[in-house]
């Protein structure tokens, strides 16, 4: 094995970037930005203080007018959920635009006080076509309640031996999975102090997507860990994935990226997880992972679908959508066909090192099911990609 | 456990699933503790008596419980959020497995084992969201099928 690991060529060690570290000079702009912003503040602040020294209260927050006040609703079988409290449309109305950029929540008393309130550019996800699905609701109670637990809901104690070779690729295949569960959780995290509180069902679901990712990449860190082998090789080509998904400056383009085309084969993987699982232990954990990623795939899905139907310029959408299809899925089969990942799956599908080659058939039939299933999903999100999908029809794959 | 009955119930019927269900309730804070389940399933049984006669049974889940079970036609399907399909000797095969195994089936006799080929167990939707249900309410539905370890089961006389 170790003669492979030599053929490869050794990339080079890109130059670290300049990095401002002054943390003095940040000091110093957070000052003068502090300076600034409190010339809108201050006064009111001083006539707080002056009403407190006078012994003085205002009620002033009970007056009802511009409020929803008297709205009453009413939990369901299963609790309050979102769309129980949405149900009055006073506050169930998702606006078409976010007329605030700023913390305050949607149905609250905000008008009055609309002067006084900053106005961070930070927000920048104002419009409903470009962040709703109208799955959220349902996806972010289905998410609350199927949490699970990595540290007690794995049956740990029962991870049972196997061979040194199958082993490392367990661990090898552990190892890619935390490096890219990184990722599925800096992305949502990225986003969410750009999406207006006008949106908060969609806040508070990629808040459960970043609690998922964290839990996966604690899942397999552990794995890797817990059968006495260890974290082996990183990825290099699924780092350069990660980083277009973390440059794309659109929410819903790097949904489509990460949530429809690469959770999508990651779903399909755990999927196999079955098959790839030599214990019960593994396979309990591609299936607690299986249900969190089919959630992720079923908002990134209806978001596209929103996005494509409510673009203001439909046609320059699916446009821009199929330019960048065809950056992101090259890059699915460039972090494939590392041979930290399609080894190790190899292996773990054969069962062992010699019988690699039918392991590979199962990878291709595997890749079969992941490319088709991704085209379902953008059939049913209404992105026509089957005439220019770029992912290999089949794996280029023959026994040598 | 409560549920547990001597009595024999024919495989496939109505009757089967709702024992399965009636489980399910006597289970419900393991359901509870997976997570609510919200799905329609219709579970096609080919060859059900061994003379050719494909049987489709719907089971509508709400929260933890399994709040309908009924047979319906083949054109009914439709009403299913994904079909899960397979004859009648590989649903035989998948209960003694999880009779034999005290609960819970071997790597080889899962759902999602049987079913990611397409063979032996084909999962289908018109609605690809459809079919993905059944990855996300997977360890529910595993557990309800598991709960035929308590069910006392007699197969239909399938010939060699």
């Amino acid at each position: 094995m170790s003669n492979v690991i030599e053929n490869l060529e050794v990339a080079p060690v890109p130059d670290w970037e300049e990095v401002d570290d002054d943390e003095l000079a940040d000091l110093e702009a957070l000052k003068a930005q502090f300076s600034r912003d409190r010339e809108r503040w201050a006064e009111f602040h001083q006539q707080n203080v002056d009403r407190i020294a006078r012994g003085s209260f205002s009620l002033a927050w009970m007056d009802t007018e511009g409020s929803n006040w008297g709205t009453q609703v009413k939990p369901s079988s299963r609790g309050l959920t979102y769309d129980d409290i949405n149900r009055p449309r006073c506050y169930g109305t998702i606006p078409e635009k976010a007329e605030y950029r700023n913390m305050t929540p949607r149905g609250a008393v905000r008008e009055p006080y609309r002067d006084r309130l900053p106005d961070l550019p930070e927000f920048r996800l104002v419009e409903k076509w470009d962040v709703w699905a109208d799955n959220v609701s349902t996806l972010y109670e289905e998410a609350k309640f199927r949490q699970w637990n990595a540290t007690k809901d794995v049956p740990w104690t029962e991870l049972e031996p196997v061979s040194e070779e199958l082993e490392k690729a367990a661990c090898q295949f552990a190892t890619f999975l935390t490096e890219i569960e990184f990722t599925a959780g800096d992305f949502p995290a990225k986003w969410l102090c750009r999406i207006p509180n006008e949106f908060h069902e969609i806040k508070t679901f990629l808040a459960t997507q970043v609690m998922d990712e964290a839990r996966h990449l604690e899942v397999f860190r552990k794995r890797a860990l817990a059968g006495g082998g260890g974290l082996l090789h990183v990825t290099p080509n699924f780092e350069w994935a990660g980083k277009l998904l973390l440059d794309t400056p659109s929410h819903t383009w790097g949904s489509f990226f990460l949530n429809l085309l690469g959770e999508g084969m990651i779903l399909s993987l755990f999927r196999a997880g079955e098959f790839l699982a030599r214990t019960h232990v593994d396979r309990e954990i591609f299936r607690l992972c299986l249900q969190d990623e089919s959630r992720h795939v079923a908002f990134g899905t209806i978001e596209m679908k929103n996005y494509l139907e409510s673009h203001p310029e439909p046609a320059k959408a699916q446009e821009m959508l199929h330019a960048y299809a065809d950056m992101t899925e090259p890059m699915i089969e460039a972090m494939l066909f590392e041979p930290t990942v399609l080894e190790p799956l190899a292996i773990l599908m054969g069962g062992s090192v010699d019988d690699i080659d039918m392991g590979m058939d199962g990878v291709a039939f595997l890749w079969n099911v992941v490319r088709e299933e991704y085209l379902q999903r953008c059939d049913r999100a209404g992105f026509d990609r089957r005439d220019t999908c770029t992912l290999y029809e089949d794996l280029p794959w023959k026994v040598a | 456990m409560g549920m547990a009955t001597t009595t024999t119930v024919d495989f496939p019927s109505v009757g089967w699933f709702e024992r399965l269900g009636r489980v399910m309730e006597e289970y419900r804070a393991r359901h509870e503790h997976i997570g609510p389940i919200d799905v329609t399933v219709v579970w096609t049984v080919i060859d059900a008596d061994g003379r050719g006669t494909d049987r489709h049974f719907l089971t509508r889940f709400e929260l933890y419980s399994m709040v309908e079970a009924r047979e319906i036609t083949e054109d009914e399907r439709f009403q299913a959020d994904f079909i899960m399909e397979t004859d009648a000797q590989v649903w035989q095969e998948m209960i003694e497995n999880i009779r034999d195994n005290g609960g819970r089936p071997d790597l080889e006799h899962s759902l999602n084992r049987l079913s990611l080929p397409g063979v032996p167990i084909r999962v289908w939707a018109d609605d690809p969201l459809g079919r993905d249900m059944f990855f996300r309410f997977n360890q529910s539905l595993q557990e309800f099928v598991n709960a035929s370890v308590h069910v006392p089961t007699r197969y239909p006389d399938l010939g060699e």
